[in-house]
């Protein structure tokens, strides 16, 4: 083989979710009437800014080797802090800040400080204690969502303070502003996986945390920030899924742990850590993102839309096993 | 030899109520090769951990460059300048040739005061280093699972050739080399030592053990079972050590 074949097949080998995606969203367009509208694409970006945030968070995870099954709950919870604070019905206490737009900051800060709690004490007893990261952040996953229910009683806070509401209906460029906080965090922390030493040690230490050790790299260090981005960020995704739906119930975002893993599979990162992109997990979230509008065209049942998540996370493993083949026969 | 770098006094390592090393003593001087010699399970690799940083001894003491030294970390080791190639090879095969030279001491540059990987600069440092040592890599930025176990070892010896430091323990570095790859590797070793650096060196394999080094310590069921200069010992008297047939130096066998 010729090394410009060769190359050109790498490429796409490295990129093969985002050729997946741009084929998914050409077949949608020809065969799905009015599919093909900007404010379509517009969207399928817009609906997906939670998922793609709390998939950022339970990557790092994963790249790094360990597990957080958590996030889900951790958001939930962010969102009904953020609900009861600053909703002015049902749960919620209508508090005021005087200037107006410090409640963004405040209720922001609270989210993100709610969700780094939990992942410090995820990592402390993962990376200290040495738990299975699987049990511990299950165990997370249920209290946390169980510390949801109690703290709103089961109800539910509405009419979220209108000046952090202003983020879901202010638009730049046709995308509202909590899209672009989304993708802003893709591009913050593609650079950091990607370009810090930091990112580079998290990787290596998904693909072999004694060699790391060995080399002087402060392996449980790492992996408690690790743990701490994904609560935070789990947190930042609860606050937009609190201004997405203008307020939070008690069962708020439940479902988006399973889509969040499909995203981060779908986006070629392995389970068994040190492999994957955040620029290719951003691609598996549009692409269920685009396959869930595809199916709200159609006029599908929305019961379908799990039936197709799930067998999309069968072939991207599949697809995974056929690309080590091809890599080894590149090698 | 001249002054000692490390001196291992009465260093002892239990497991429970097993005893893995009973009182270990001896030294290492700048510039001297060290073969540490001995059968399955004698305790060699657990001493190599010792001074490496991997485990923390049970008693005894340990002086580096003449001051009491206990390396809580491989960190602290590598800080003080004691550089270990592992028998089960310590690379990231997830990741690139220059990501696993480099691994915990990336060059970096400051973009608005973040640290940022120079890929550049790394990538030349590797490429003249492995050009030196005569080691072809066909990509430096392949991935290393995709490398033989031959250029896997080629490069955690190249790396510690390059990051040098005081001392250099080799936990059987030359396990998945071939014949010339182990001699260029032997003189790798040779090499390092002109410079004045200590090495350590586990081998199972008499040959190499003579053609190396300067001085042969055994050991057998935790204790030094022999500490003899090489030109003053012979293959058959270094087996009778190991085996335990013949008691010389220091140190009671059982």
């Amino acid at each position: 083989m010729n090394p410009r074949t060769r190359k050109a097949l790498e490429f796409v080998l490295d990129n093969l979710v985002w050729f997946m995606l741009l084929f998914v969203l050409v077949v949608f367009s020809i065969f799905v009437p009015n599919y093909f509208q900007l404010g379509i694409f517009a969207n399928i970006i817009e609906a997906s800014s939670v998922l793609g945030v709390m998939s950022i968070g339970l990557a790092l995870v994963i790249i790094a080797g360990h597990m957080d099954l958590s996030v889900e709950s951790v958001a939930a919870l962010s969102a009904m802090a953020v609900g009861i604070l600053f909703c002015s019905s049902g749960i919620g206490m209508g508090v005021q800040l005087h200037p107006e737009w410090l409640m963004v900051p405040v209720s922001l800060l609270l989210a993100l400080a709610v969700g780094g709690l939990i992942g410090a004490f995820n990592g402390y007893l993962v990376v200290r204690v040495k738990m299975s990261a699987f049990i511990i952040t299950l165990a997370s996953y249920i209290w946390v969502r169980g510390l949801v229910l109690v703290i709103s009683g089961g109800r539910s806070a509405q009419d979220l303070a209108p000046a952090i509401r202003w983020f879901g209906i202010q638009r730049l460029i046709g995308l509202p502003l909590t899209a672009w906080i989304a993708v802003g965090c893709f591009v913050v922390f593609s650079l950091i996986m990607a370009k810090t030493p930091f990112g580079r040690h998290l990787v290596m230490i998904g693909g072999n945390e004694t060699a790391t050790f060995r080399a002087g790299i402060r392996v449980n260090r790492n992996l408690i920030i690790a743990f701490v981005l994904a609560g935070a960020i789990a947190g930042l995704a609860g606050w937009l899924l609190a201004i997405r739906t203008s307020g939070a119930t008690a069962n708020l975002g439940v479902g988006l742990l399973f889509n969040a893993f499909a995203a981060v599979v779908i986006g070629g990162v392995s389970l068994k850590g040190g492999v994957g992109t955040l620029p290719g997990v951003y691609a598996g979230v549009l692409l269920l993102s685009a396959i869930n509008t595809a199916i709200n065209l159609m006029g599908l049942p929305a019961n379908f839309t799990q039936v197709i998540h799930g067998l999309l996370v069968l072939a991207a493993v599949l697809l995974d096993a056929f690309k080590q083949t091809i890599r080894q026969r590149l090698a | 030899m001249n002054e000692p770098l490390l001196v291992l006094d009465n260093v002892t390592k239990n497991y429970g109520a097993i005893e893995a090393l009973k009182g270990i003593s001896f030294s290492i001087g700048k510039g001297e090769v060290v073969a540490l010699l001995g059968d399955n399970g004698a305790g060699k690799s657990t001493l190599v951990k010792i001074i490496a940083g991997g485990l923390e001894p049970t008693s005894g003491r340990m002086l580096f460059e003449g001051k009491e030294f206990l390396a809580r970390s491989p960190a602290e080791a590598k800080a003080a300048g004691i550089e270990t190639v592992y028998q089960d090879l310590s690379l990231c095969t997830n990741v690139d040739v220059v990501a696993n030279f480099f691994m915990g001491r990336e060059i970096t540059r400051k973009v608005f005061g973040i640290p940022v990987l120079d890929e550049r600069a790394m990538e030349a440092v590797v490429g003249k280093a492995l050009a030196s040592a005569g080691t072809r890599i066909p990509s430096l930025r392949a991935n290393v699972e995709h490398l033989s176990g031959g250029q896997r070892q080629a490069i955690e010896l190249n790396r510690f050739v390059h990051w040098g430091g005081k001392l250099v323990l080799l936990d059987e570095p030359f396990a998945a080399l071939g014949v010339e790859q182990t001699r260029r590797g032997l003189d790798m070793i040779r090499q390092v030592a002109n410079q004045g650096i200590g090495v350590v060196i586990i081998t199972h394999i008499m040959q190499q053990a003579f053609q190396v080094a300067d001085r042969i310590v055994v050991i057998r069921q935790g204790v030094v079972a022999g500490d003899v200069a090489r030109n003053k010992t012979s293959p058959d008297a270094v087996i009778n050590m190991i085996t335990g047939e013949t008691l010389a130096g220091a140190g009671p066998a059982g």
